[in-house]
């Protein structure tokens, strides 16, 4: 079970070693030690280009991110280790294109070792199948499309893997107090068990969560809108054999004709998640007696198992009106909540870390400008709010505001035994994708997430969020040729100078890079593709001069709909 | 939305429609009138004109 590899040691605080503490119901988590910042050893206080506030999921991605792309970050984390207390109840439920960052980074092998890989979905009514689906079918990525582990893991091996890469500077046990923003740089105030000390920074990422700190430090309004829908999540461990498969069910009879979640997770641990009275009493639905009654009905009396975690939980919908803040971005939790169906919170965290992260690097780098990162803005909001509006929708069958709503959603129910078009009504949470990004002026094909498809180069096979990687934080304008002779690329190429943050490759078969048809483009198309692998344009029969426009543009964004 | 009668035979289908609810609960005749009104909206399978419908049925004088 205990699987850290062991850790690099560097000469900062993010190499020193975790040690391995009894996190309870057979976990064992890593508890990182506080080591004195330069700030509180007496030497001079620096300005950093990037402070990360919240070393959880999407903060660590980030760090990550920046440090494969050779940014150094500070990360202050209030805890001293992964997760919120462990084993609580976070996200595990990682979608295809989280699993294309985490290959990038360099993670991917790892999850896959610890996690359980699935595609397979069932949506169950009563007793019976009402559909299933195989998102494996129209997969062309390197990646699953989903892979389940508990949140901490993924976590940690964040941790293990930004230790490897040695840029960046984790530091534990160091809670952000207070921050002020100026023109030039940003201060924060940092508490730690050694005393206090304030450091500046060029650019400061709110990854605190949804409960964000800094939110109120900038005085920045968030209207949360809460609703009567009540869970409980009971994680527990069992030797029943049971598919490795999502399941869900809309009207458990062993739940009193309500909702239930049955996922798989490492180590043999099972997400049983309960939908409960509307405005029951948390106490009471998570007391260990009712819980184990719970679970019981639902395996059956003769199932022994073990109970890891009981939480009971419920959502709000939130997200600010701007993602930026002069020299503050806020990403994941704090930029915006919302219901966990679908999985939609931690995956769209770490997409928020990859559409921010290579723009980051580029400004940093004074590649390009500050504006670029108004993209970001733009992009990930626009993204946040569809998750709502798509999340809301799942909330809305799931748990009917009124008879004339419960009505209908039973009539889709009924109807959904018999005939394939009312199975697609059955609404229990559209997983998580890569959503598709505000169209930009002048510019054909842009905004659309392309597959972390499998290449070959003539040396060797790669994905191509790697190969993306080695050409350093750049664009690259991959080009189908329309013949062997098509010389189109030779020509753009001979103007490789004009584009210094671009580059070329032509794919064929023995040519650059080979995707075996993967990526399905028509012959004599260029895609110009992004760090984060979205598209950011398309152009049949390029020239120099339309090539040119849409470089530039997709460093500028000049973005149709911005927010 | 069509406003104009397309249905061959609109008494037959109107005798039809209420012989359906015949020795029905109030509760199984609106459960019944649910599951028609998907049926129907397949059939329709155009999305302005579903959302016109809606409207309309919520209020007459709508003029989509």
């Amino acid at each position: 079970m205990l699987d850290s590899k062991p850790m690099k040691s560097t000469h900062d605080s993010s190499g020193a070693a975790p040690t391995l503490v009894d996190g309870g119901a057979g976990y064992q988590l890593p508890v990182f030690p506080f080591v004195t910042p330069p700030e509180l050893a007496g030497e001079r206080s620096r300005r950093y280009p990037v402070v990360i506030v919240g070393g959880g999921l999407v903060g660590l991605t980030l760090a990550c991110d920046l440090a494969t792309r050779g940014v150094a970050a500070v990360v202050l984390d209030e805890d001293d280790t992964v997760g919120v207390r462990g084993a609580s109840s976070r996200g595990m439920c990682y979608a295809q294109k989280s699993l294309e960052v985490f290959d990038r980074l360099g993670i991917y092998e790892r999850l896959l070792e610890k996690g359980v890989k699935w595609s397979v979905g069932r949506t169950l009514s009563e007793g019976d199948e009402l559909y299933a689906f195989d998102a494996q079918l129209d997969c062309v990525s390197a990646q699953a499309p989903f892979l389940n582990l508990q949140q901490f893991y993924v976590e940690w091996f964040l941790v293990d893997r930004i230790a490897e890469l040695g840029l960046t500077d984790l530091r534990w046990k160091s809670r952000v107090t207070g921050a002020v923003r100026h023109d030039s740089h940003v201060v924060l105030q940092i508490e730690t068990p050694e005393g206090a000390y304030s450091i500046e920074a060029d650019w400061v990422i709110d990854a605190t969560g949804a409960n964000s700190p800094l939110r109120d430090y900038f005085g920045m309004q968030i209207n949360p809108e809460r609703g009567t829908d009540r869970w409980c999540i009971c994680d527990v461990r069992f030797s029943k054999q049971l598919p490795a498969e999502r399941w869900t069910w809309v009207a458990a009879p062993f739940n009193e004709g309500r909702a239930v979640w049955q996922h798989p997770m490492a180590d043999g641990v099972w997400r049983l998640d309960y939908q409960m009275a509307p405005d029951c009493d948390p106490q009471r639905v998570s007391h260990p007696d009712v819980a184990h009654e719970r679970v019981s009905a639902h395996l059956g009396k003769d199932v022994e198992f073990e109970m890891v975690w009981i939480g009971p939980w419920h959502y709000r919908n939130q997200m600010l009106e701007h993602f930026r803040l002069g020299r503050v971005l806020f990403i994941g939790d704090a930029a915006h909540a919302m219901s966990p169906f679908g999985a939609r919170g931690g995956n769209s965290g770490i997409q928020d870390a990859d559409n921010l992260g290579w723009k980051l690097a580029l400004v940093v780098n004074a590649n390009a400008s500050g504006s670029l990162l108004d993209s970001y803005c733009s992009e990930r909001r626009a993204a946040a709010s569809e998750n709502i509006a798509v999340t809301k929708r799942t909330a809305r069958f799931l748990a009917p505001q009124s008879e004339a709503e419960r009505l209908l959603r039973d009539a889709v129910l009924s109807l959904a035994c018999h005939y394939p078009f009312a199975r697609a009504l059955v609404n229990t949470g559209r997983l998580s994708v890569p959503n598709r990004y505000p169209a930009v002026t002048g510019i054909d094909g842009a905004g659309e997430s392309l597959q972390n498809v499998p290449v070959k180069t003539p040396h060797r096979h790669t994905t191509l969020a790697r190969y993306s990687l080695e050409q350093g934080t750049r664009l690259l304008a991959l080009y189908f040729p329309l013949s062997p002779t098509d010389a189109t690329a030779d020509h753009l190429r001979a103007h490789q100078h004009k584009w210094p943050l671009l580059r070329f490759a032509v794919c064929a078969p023995g040519a650059d890079l080979d995707d075996g048809g993967a990526l399905s483009e028509p012959p004599g198309t260029l895609v110009l593709v992004r760090p984060d692998l979205y598209t950011a344009g398309r152009l049949q029969a390029p020239t120099v001069k339309t090539l040119e426009h849409m470089v530039a543009t997709s460093l500028t964004q000049s973005l149709e709909s911005s927010s | 939305m069509k406003t104009q009668l397309t249905i061959p035979d609109a008494d037959g289908f109107y005798a039809a429609l209420i012989d359906l609810h015949q020795g029905l609960e109030s509760a199984e005749s609106a459960a019944l009138n649910a599951r028609l009104l998907f049926l129907l909206a397949n059939q329709v399978g155009d999305q302005d004109v579903l959302l016109a419908c809606l409207r309309a049925a919520r209020d007459p004088l709508s003029q989509h």
